[in-house]
């Protein structure tokens, strides 16, 4: 569906009506499902996510001979066939989905503190049941939120957004802008990557970039990426402490 | 399914004797015909046709979203000149409502309808999304108005994809969940309206809110129509029990899925009957004190093998456990199913329950 980004340089404002640096809405619920160690579900825009987290329990066979002295991250991502605008089933060995997996693996190998919990496993299940862009960026954040349900030690939130250009590598546009969580639509025609922080200071522990983009334009990507890191962090504290208020009051009554 | 049991010959004996008491005592206090709460809500994904969330008390999920595509029919062998003659006798101009229905009895086919399962922790393959879905998918079909309903014209049709997402592991077994959570899924999607007439291309009204309901819920005939829902009965000895927790499962001696379905301008019918194989036939059995070694070794020890087994067979579940045997009695089985389908019964209580589900 190619996508009409001209009329962007007339009143910048984006297919959907934002700004170049506005968000879409975000939406969190932790502790959605009794059964799990952990859960969550998270919305950015129409891209919607159920994660449930699975341990820490004894390492499976198989694998690696269990002889590690950490915690082994897993993450499995199943996407519905329904999410998106066609049904389309994925079977589990799509190398795309395994990318994802590994990428959000290696993201929270770092944050959680893993040597706590030697010889275990940590898995994260992630359900896609709606697709509109910033899929690994919604995925992140989900499983952060689980993660913080399941009561994991970790040193901090990751927070991840995806930034774009508005205008393709082909096109030498001079004044082209940056722009901030990219819609489905926007992400078919645009240049984009998808950026994760955690720590407070900007530490980038993600960044992953499958298009082409000229080089001078990835300083500003990165430096608007970064401010939006640092919007969905503040979201999901919020999320976190409004869904601790709730815990704490009901306990006092 | 990968959880066992963990439970001691003794605790199973305990539950089997209280569960087999005229009342049932069951572990957690409910009446037999009585379900366990639960969270459902319908509507919840804007990319699919129908979808339903439902939640039940152990903590188990389901997610089901329908999504429908228009397909080309391919040419059926056997239907050609009938078909054109029953075309040109409706040019007449308006169709009305119930001609329109019973022109597209019978034209349905089976594969119009696609189920497909997902279960964490399994793969596609196994035995267990398997069998579930081909359960699910022999009540959908053996209802006959669905299929029916997919038909546009004689050269389109709608192609119907159910996908089941389990979102926890299977505590118990999940096949009620995921049952009641696509019947709710189906009763709440809608397709498109048709514009165009007879055999021309389908053209469809692009206004959701002039959409149909694939199960008609106004009008008097077709709203009394529903898919089917799949329920779990066990029996216990005479005790006949619904929605089993997984200690009453444990412990039963045969479990049945049954699948009834509304069909318009009738009451509830069975559309499938399966038998299940219960979990409780692999636990383990105890030991009769004649053979505890531990109290009367000196008796136990000149026991033969064939002796012991003679001892053990003797005792017959009378004084410790013994996994169940054989099949189950045809009044029983015809017990259950009166209980399904009977006036104000536990079918009809069921879709009740769940045609209150709001968005």
């Amino acid at each position: 569906m190619p996508l009409d980004t001209s009329t962007y340089s007339l009143a910048h404002l984006r297919v959907d009506g934002r700004r170049w640096n506005e968000l879409r809405r975000v939406h969190g619920q932790i502790s959605t499902q009794a059964a799990a160690d952990g859960s969550s579900y998270f919305e950015m825009g129409n891209t919607k996510i159920i994660c449930t987290i699975a341990g820490p329990q004894e390492q499976r066979r198989g694998g690696n001979s269990g002889q590690s002295h950490d915690a082994k991250v897993e993450v499995e991502i199943g996407i519905a066939g329904f999410s998106g605008v066609d049904r389309k089933r994925r079977g589990r060995n799509d190398k795309r989905i395994q990318e994802m997996q590994h990428a959000i693996a290696s993201a929270f190998t770092h944050t959680l503190f893993t040597h706590l919990y030697p010889h275990s496993t940590i898995t994260i299940h992630l359900h896609v049941l709606s697709q509109d862009g910033a899929l690994l960026a919604a995925c992140i954040n989900a499983a952060t939120l689980a993660l913080i349900d399941a009561g994991i030690p970790m040193s901090d939130y990751t927070a991840a957004c995806t930034t774009g250009s508005t205008a393709s590598y082909a096109s030498n546009d001079e004044a082209a802008d940056p722009l901030l969580d990219l819609n489905s639509m926007e992400e078919q025609e645009l240049p984009f990557l998808t950026l994760g922080t955690s720590g407070g200071d900007d530490q980038v522990s993600l960044l992953i970039m499958e298009t082409r983009v000229q080089a001078t334009r990835l300083e500003a990507m990165v430096s608007v990426g970064l401010d939006g890191c640092r919007q969905i962090r503040s979201l999901l504290d919020g999320i976190v402490r409004a869904h601790g208020k709730k815990v704490l009051e009901a306990r006092v009554t | 399914m990968a959880n066992t049991i963990p439970l001691s010959p003794a605790e199973l004996s305990y539950l089997h004797t209280s569960l087999s008491q005229t009342p049932p005592i069951r572990p957690d206090g409910r009446s037999p015909t009585q379900f366990r709460p639960l969270v459902a809500e319908t509507d919840i994904l804007p990319s699919a046709n129908g979808s339903a969330r439902i939640c039940f008390a152990d903590g188990t999920e389901a997610i089901v979203g329908v999504k429908a595509e228009v397909e080309k029919s391919s040419a059926r062998p056997g239907a050609t000149t009938d078909d054109i003659f029953k075309n040109s006798r409706d040019q007449d101009g308006d169709v009305d409502v119930d001609r329109e229905e019973s022109d597209k009895e019978g034209k349905g086919r089976d594969e119009w309808l696609e189920i497909a399962i997902e279960i964490p922790g399994m793969r596609d393959d196994d035995s267990l999304p398997v069998f579930l879905s081909a359960m699910l998918t022999e009540a959908l079909l053996s209802d006959g108005g669905l299929k029916d309903r997919l038909w546009i014209n004689s050269r389109f049709h709608w192609r119907l994809y159910i996908d089941i997402l389990l979102l926890s592991q299977p505590r118990s077994y999940p096949l009620p969940l995921l049952s009641l959570t696509t019947h709710l899924a189906l009763i709440s999607t809608r397709i498109p309206a048709l514009i165009s007439e007879h055999d021309e291309d389908p053209l469809f009204n692009d206004d959701w809110e002039a959409s149909t309901f694939l199960y008609p819920r106004s009008g008097e005939l077709q709203a009394r129509s529903k898919p089917p829902v799949t329920l779990l009965v066990v029996s216990i000895g005479e005790a006949v029990l619904f929605d089993p927790s997984r200690d009453e499962l444990a412990v039963c001696d045969s479990a049945m899925a049954i699948s009834v379905a509304q069909s318009a301008g009738a009451g509830l019918k069975v559309v499938a009957l399966r038998m299940i194989d219960p979990p409780s036939r692999l636990t383990a059995g105890g030991v009769p004190q004649v053979l505890n070694s531990t109290s009367n070794p000196a008796a136990t020890a000149s026991l033969s093998p064939a002796e012991a087994l003679v001892l053990r067979e003797k005792d017959q579940g009378q004084t410790v456990w013994r996994p169940p045997r054989g099949g189950v009695r045809r009044a029983i089985i015809s017990r259950i199913i009166k209980m399904v389908v009977e006036n104000n019964g536990v079918g009809e209580e069921v879709i009740a329950g769940l045609a209150g589900v709001e968005a």
